[in-house]
């Protein structure tokens, strides 16, 4: 099975792509990228490269670009793995599937209701306790709804970035920072005291794997440095009950606050977190699991693993002909 | 939560449910055992003055302090 995955950066602000190859060990793998200074790029796991169009191009030039693509490697799957592409690949799987490319998303309508501004309603459908949660599209409504906050409070973009205001001026900066980095709608968060647990998992309308992790440490912009495997009755509940509400299918994350009075839920990913190879090491191999049911294979449900496991995060170091880097840039692949 | 407690073998106690750490003296690590076999405040104030051959009454302060330890960390409600 030839496959094509994105997400290859794999520094302290990682990717899931090089999480999700490690499970896919054994078949060819074909990267792709937005930057040539990602490392996953030169650490020998893929066999070709290809520099990607960004998002914001529009359908028409990833649809040609991965046309190219498998007239020149033969790749039978695409696999998306960042938030700012899923929408594009999510919206035309359809039209993937005609060209020959295989996929595991979910539908449209599956990744709205995640969405930040919808996921009050959906905790509300699941029972699921979530945090107050304000939408806002300019100052002037962010400075009403901030007046029934306390500080500190988060600021959040709908699709990406999430930023911790203590006070008026940061939530203003931030505000304004992340809408002209991501559009609108911001919303304003208030701040659960609690332990931030998190779970991982691949579906297809049932709940067939996954497992929680507490972080250890995080890089300053939030990343898992290292984290410990748990045992939550409470999340592993909850990723049964979102998937069987959704018909969930392909991977997902829950970021949730274990609080004295229970659990919130506080935002849903469509995609595997950067941390998934960790489930590969404790024998509970996710996105190999997700290939097999993509590929409409009899798949066995694993919830078993071991407690206790810590995953660590590390830089490394690799040495490598700088043609690479140059043709990357003039030829947009390797 | 108490009794899901594992403590290790150098003496941190673990959550298996959240994945929060504590890090334990001897002292401590004996209370917590005692409270996972069913024991009272009293019993392990007396369980303990015994073990450590120490006044019962400096034994019940300290137990009195980690107990609200316990409560202040989420262990105990």
């Amino acid at each position: 099975m030839k496959i094509a995955l994105s997400g290859l950066n794999n520094t302290d602000n990682p990717a899931p792509g090089i999480g999700v190859a490690k499970g896919l060990k054994g078949h060819e793998l074909v990267g792709l990228s937005y930057d040539p200074n990602e490392p996953g790029i030169y650490q020998g796991i893929f066999e070709r490269i290809f520099l990607m169009p960004f998002p914001s191009l529009g359908f028409e030039e990833l649809r040609d670009r991965l046309a190219y693509i498998k007239e020149q490697s033969g790749i039978e799957m695409v696999w998306p793995n960042l938030d700012a592409e899923l929408p594009l690949y999510i919206k035309h799987q359809e039209q993937l599937h005609d060209m020959g490319l295989i996929t595991f998303l979910p539908t449209m309508e599956q990744f709205s209701v995640r969405e930040k501004r919808n996921l009050a309603k959906l905790c509300s459908e699941l029972g699921i306790r979530h945090p107050r949660t304000e939408e806002v599209h300019s100052v002037d409504e962010l400075v009403r709804v901030l007046q029934d906050f306390s500080y500190p409070v988060m600021i959040k973009g709908n699709y990406y970035k999430a930023k911790k205001a203590a006070n008026f001026e940061e939530a203003v900066t931030y505000f304004t920072e992340i809408a002209n980095e991501w559009g609108y709608p911001i919303l304003v968060q208030e701040i659960v005291e609690g332990i931030e647990i998190n779970y991982t998992g691949v579906a297809q309308g049932t709940l067939y794997g996954g497992f929680s992790i507490k972080k250890l440490t995080t890089t300053d912009i939030g990343k898992v440095w290292s984290a410990v495997t748990i045992k939550n009755d409470a999340m592993q509940e909850l990723a049964h009950r979102f998937v069987e509400q959704t018909k969930w299918r392909g991977a997902f994350e829950l970021e949730a606050i274990a609080a004295k009075d229970g659990i919130y839920l506080i935002e849903i990913n469509p995609r595997f977190p950067a941390w998934i190879g960790f489930s590969v090491d404790i024998g509970l191999n996710l996105p190999k699991m997700a290939l097999q049911l993509a590929l409409g294979k009899r798949v066995r449900k694993k919830f078993t693993y071991p407690e206790q496991k810590m995953y660590v995060r590390y830089v490394d170091e690799l040495v490598c002909d700088f043609g690479k880097f140059t043709q990357l840039l003039s030829k947009k692949e390797l | 939560m108490l009794q899901e407690l594992h403590i290790d073998e150098n003496n941190v106690a673990f959550v298996p449910s959240l994945g929060i750490t504590f890090q334990l003296n001897d002292t401590g690590k004996r209370i917590l055992e005692l409270l996972q076999e069913g024991r009272s405040k009293d019993e392990i104030v007396l369980a303990l003055a015994k073990e450590f051959d120490a006044d019962w009454k400096r034994v019940y302060r300290d137990v009195e302090d980690f107990f609200l330890k316990l409560k202040i960390y989420g262990l105990e409600q």
